[in-house]
């Protein structure tokens, strides 16, 4: 279960964030903060991201940066705050993320 | 070939070029194809105190056409496969505001627009020559190679001071210059005391196969001389075991001013990290910092303005000229462009040009500071770091990086050695790894903007 949805946050951030890099290459505890790969204004893109595809009220939590600083870290913050009946992401239709494309 | 017979052909020169031309002081021009016909005319046209100006061979048609119109030149002279032709005369007059004992007329090797137009004066050129045998012992035993293209201020030592003080020039030919196989035998068969080169030369002269490294150093190099721009520290730490006998010197300086300083190190300062210390102003050469308009008295940073025995006074015919030069007090001053920081006991560091640095998010970034630290990471051969303009960041930092073969180097492992030596904005958005040398202008330096154009174009 986690590791599906490391992988899944992995493969956006590479495709998003990492165009010279491979999702093999990503280990989920590479720091996507002090690197640079997720600035803060990407942040507030993958937040959305996240948000949208998870159902996450990131509105309603006290969240930092800190919370975002690796895939594991990240797939930790979802899995806690998933709507408990949420079926599991991977049966739903993926929604169109173009909101989090370069506008 | 012997001063004879070099005065010779000289003379010869000299007689053709006076023949059905009055010797104004209306400039000749010479496209620098590095000959001895070439050298032939140089020396003809220094007796006769007939200004010159010379051209690089690279230059485009159109290139070198203005910038022997803007020079008022008479004639344009191409060296053939064994001697010089003259172009048709031309009806000029000597140029407005060409100084007086103007004897060269360089240009500078900017990669944008027409280059300037830099006149050199015999006085300038005399100066120099003093204290370049001065500094480096030359005299009729000394054998100096010569790196750089005959149209470069770099010549101003390896070839018009060594000649001056009757040494020997060894020229390295243009077509092989990039060739380390070559240049590494040249150096075995002519066993040059003093090199003068930019950062290139070394890193291709020690930057050899396996079987190469097990040569044994060139002992012959008693002055080395690292000029034109920062050698990485991996190049520099290879140069003690290269070059066990050399004494070490970096020099600071440009086409508008010529040298300006000189710093001396010792093998151990070789291999440090860092940038080397741009050493002490050379006699007769004074420096300032300016931060805006504002005088930097002590330490602090600014950019450095420099008054040199050796320097023009201003471009030639350019109205880009009295953004660069200045009077101030009794002396001519040139703006260099160059951010220094000058530390509390007086030690200057070069920090980059004030045009390569920008900014990222607000935050002033270096360009050349981040090619610093990517370079120093054991698995890069060479980096290059360019910005382009970014709607969100205003720039956004690419860096070109060829790794050393069988490294494994990944863009994810230079972001974390780029996070543990720079501020996060200075890290690169980009890692683009490549498999070929990165592209280099006439001067040695990485082509940013061929690299800016593959980014651009694609």
């Amino acid at each position: 279960m986690t590791s599906t949805l490391e992988r899944e946050i992995t493969r956006h951030i590479v495709d998003e964030y990492l165009p010279d890099t491979t999702a093999e290459e990503l280990t989920a505890d590479y720091d996507l903060i002090a690197t640079g790969v997720v600035t803060s204004l990407q942040l507030l893109r993958l937040i959305g991201w996240l948000g949208d595809r998870y159902d996450i009220p990131f509105g309603d939590l006290e969240i930092s940066p800190n919370d975002f600083r690796s895939v594991a870290v990240i797939a930790n913050l979802v899995s806690r705050h998933q709507p408990a009946k949420s079926p599991e992401p991977d049966a739903r239709p993926s929604p169109v993320h173009d909101m989090s494309g370069g506008s | 070939m012997s001063y004879a017979d070099l005065a010779t052909l000289a003379r010869r020169a000299g007689a053709e070029l006076a023949a059905g031309d009055s010797p104004a002081a209306c400039p000749l021009a010479l496209v620098a194809v590095k000959s001895t016909a070439s050298l032939a005319v140089i020396l003809a046209c220094l007796a006769a105190r007939r200004p010159l100006l010379l051209l690089s061979p690279e230059l485009g048609e159109e290139a070198l056409a203005a910038l022997a119109r803007r020079a008022n030149v008479r004639a344009v002279l191409t060296v053939s496969d064994t001697w010089f032709e003259r172009g048709p005369l031309l009806p000029a007059e000597a140029p407005e505001g060409l100084p007086d004992d103007t004897a060269l007329i360089l240009t500078t090797s900017g990669s944008t627009g027409l280059p300037k137009l830099v006149p050199v004066s015999g006085q300038a050129i005399d100066s120099f020559a003093q204290w370049a045998g001065a500094q480096f012992a030359l005299d009729a035993g000394t054998r100096v190679l010569n790196y750089a293209p005959l149209n470069f201020d770099l010549c101003l030592l390896d070839i018009w001071a060594t000649l001056r003080h009757g040494g020997c020039v060894v020229p390295v030919a243009a077509d092989r210059a990039v060739d380390g196989t070559y240049l590494r035998r040249l150096l075995r068969d002519t066993e040059p005391q003093v090199i003068q080169a930019v950062p290139l030369l070394f890193r291709l002269l020690t930057e050899a196969t396996d079987a190469e490294a097990s040569e044994a150093p060139f002992e012959s190099v008693r002055d080395l001389i690292l000029t034109g721009d920062h050698t990485p520290q991996a190049v520099r730490a290879r140069l003690p075991r290269a070059f066990p006998e050399a004494r070490l010197h970096n020099i600071y300086g440009c086409t508008e001013t010529n040298d300006s300083m000189l710093h001396t190190f010792m093998p151990e300062e070789a291999a440090e990290a860092g940038t080397l210390p741009l050493g002490r102003p050379l006699p007769g050469v004074a420096i300032r910092l300016l931060d805006g308009d504002r005088e930097v008295p002590g330490a602090g940073t600014g950019e450095l303005i420099v008054s040199t025995p050796f320097q023009a006074t201003g471009y030639l015919a350019d109205d880009r000229s009295p953004e660069r030069f200045e009077r101030h007090g009794d002396r001519a001053w040139y703006r260099t462009g160059d951010l220094v920081e000058r530390d509390a006991a007086g030690q200057l560091r070069l920090l980059g040009r004030t045009d390569f640095q920008v900014k990222v998010r607000g935050v002033r970034v270096g360009l050349e500071e981040v090619e610093r630290v990517l370079n120093a990471h054991e698995g890069v051969a060479e980096a290059a770091v360019i910005a382009l303009p970014d709607d969100e960041a205003s720039k956004v930092l690419h860096a070109f990086v060829r790794p050393v073969v069988g490294a494994g180097l990944t863009a994810l492992r230079l972001r974390a050695h780029c996070a543990a030596h720079l501020s996060r904005l200075a890290i690169p958005s980009r890692f683009h790894l490549v498999d070929d040398p990165l592209p280099v202008g006439p001067t040695g330096k990485t082509d940013r903007r061929r690299l800016e154009e593959k980014l651009t174009t694609t």
